[in-house]
């Protein structure tokens, strides 16, 4: 409910109270300590039961002169039907107080209705004296919420029925979910195009292919063998690699440093096997081949 | 190339990571929605399992509440509300007090009904006082105001006052007290 404010300002400015009187009241002082006292009340009419009702109190005092916050109502039941929800005390500015206080209203009318909230006294000290501010009581009316003779039903009279409860809510674990799938996909494709399984969104891995030929090798087919690993490093590097330029591929990919002299014994057999007239084979040299392409295919995929 | 094999590791850590989130959160999204599925039974008439709430959520008790309410089971919609009144999150609470109060005010009425006013005025008392609490927590709570006025006006005596008249409040206090004669005898 959108409750707009009526300001009905009661305004006690010390230039108002006569000089006559204050020299009869206080013969001491010079003038009153409290300087200005507004009251700020909201609109006098359209209340309901349990409807609460804000006010604000701002006080402007001389210099020196303290409320006591003693003098405040306690918040909790007043009377039988008002209670006092809120009160706070808030020093705005240099000798200045604002209190905001909130009363619940719990009144059962059987028509429209004037209750009065009760007013009360501010005390103030001021050089070890007391001084008073009184509240005025504020009246406003209330309205019933049923008819005189209320309808009935089968129990008796009518009654709001109970309130069930709202389902619980599952957006914020469906948003939770949806982020951490979508985190899973994105690692997921990066992980698999690191290794080669997105063919369409390849990123090259040549050596993944001779690993494949490698493994079917028989040993007569060794030249065969040796020409898909040449072709891998000719893939990787983008122009035929041979042994003499091997320094110039490892500056290109520096990654394959780390086996560097499997590289260089690679390229010294594949000279000997290809080129020399009595080329010495072995059975182990076709595992070793595969060994070194077995390396190869880790570094080019990153995990080593 | 420590540095690579590192990064290498990253990437399947994260993933594994992102797949244990995902699968938690399946998880809890599974145990919410069987939660909705139980509160919607209960709101259906039907009752559920004992076992199931074992850790149940403070709205599944309160829907089992307003379920055993409407079957007449009095003292177990009593106890479950008390019981959710000790552990409830506050916006549940309100609703709560809310649905005490009506467990109240039915029965007072079931008794006005049979005759016995005598224990149907403490229960009416338990009933405004419940409808309050509801009030004091969410002003804006039109049922309750309703059955406020509802409770209230079925003990009329009991709101003769003028208005903020304090000379008057000690008196009205005595009042209130000896119109409630059943009140140790009559509480639930």
């Amino acid at each position: 409910m959108k409750r707009r404010r009526y300001l009905v300002k009661v305004s006690r400015l010390a230039a108002l109270a006569s000089a006559a009187t204050l020299a009869a009241a206080c013969a001491g002082g010079p003038s009153r300590p409290v300087e200005a006292f507004n009251l700020e009340t909201p609109r006098p009419f359209g209340y309901q039961i349990g409807d609460t009702v804000p006010m604000r109190i701002l006080v402007q005092t001389r210099p020196g002169v303290q409320l006591q916050a003693a003098s405040l109502p306690k918040p909790g039941p007043l009377n039988r039907w008002l209670n006092l929800r809120r009160i706070e005390l808030v020093e705005a500015g240099a000798d200045a107080y604002r209190i905001d206080l909130e009363y619940q209203v719990f009144y059962a009318p059987l028509e429209v209705k004037a209750l009065t909230i009760p007013g009360f006294a501010l005390r103030f000290s001021q050089y070890g004296q007391t001084v008073e501010e009184s509240v005025p009581p504020w009246q406003f009316t209330l309205a019933p919420l049923r008819e005189l003779i209320a309808r009935q039903d089968v129990d008796g009279e009518y009654l709001r029925p109970d309130q069930p409860p709202a389902l619980l809510s599952t957006a914020g674990v469906r948003t939770n979910l949806a982020l951490a799938l979508m985190a899973a996909a994105v690692l997921g494709l990066k992980l698999a195009r690191q290794y080669g399984y997105l063919p369409w969104f390849a990123r090259r891995s040549p050596f993944k292919t001779a690993e494949k030929r490698l493994r079917r090798l028989a040993p007569a087919e060794l030249a065969a063998g040796l020409a898909a690993l040449h072709s891998a490093f000719n893939a990787t590097y983008g122009a035929p690699v041979f042994g003499h330029r091997l320094p110039d591929f490892l500056r290109a990919h520096p990654e394959f440093g780390q086996i560097q002299s499997e590289l260089v014994w690679f390229f010294d057999y594949s000279n000997r096997f290809f080129f020399a007239v009595q080329p010495d084979l072995a059975s182990a040299d076709c595992e070793r081949l595969q060994k070194l392409c077995g390396w190869c295919r880790a570094i080019e995929r990153g995990s080593r | 190339m420590l540095i690579r094999r590192i990064k290498h590791g990253f990437w399947w850590t994260a993933l594994a990571a992102a797949l244990a989130v995902a699968l938690s959160q399946a998880w809890l999204w599974a145990g919410i929605a069987g939660q909705n599925r139980l509160i919607g039974q209960l709101l259906a008439g039907r009752d559920v399992a004992v076992e199931d709430f074992a850790n149940a959520d403070p709205a599944l008790r309160l829907a089992r509440a307003v379920y055993l309410r409407k079957a007449g089971r009095y003292d177990d919609a009593l106890a479950t509300l008390n019981l959710l009144l000790q552990q409830a999150p506050p916006a549940l609470r309100a609703q709560a007090r809310y649905n005490l109060g009506n467990l109240y005010l039915t029965q007072a009425q079931e008794k006005l009904k049979a005759g016995g006013v005598d224990s149907a005025t403490p229960l009416v008392g338990l009933a405004k006082q419940a409808y309050r609490e509801a009030l004091a927590a969410d002003p804006g709570f039109w049922d309750a105001k309703y059955n406020l006025e509802v409770a209230m006006r079925l003990l009329p005596e009991m709101d003769r006052i003028n208005s903020g008249n304090q000379e008057d409040d000690g008196s009205q206090k005595s009042e209130l007290w000896t119109s409630l004669p059943g009140f140790p005898r009559g509480l639930p």
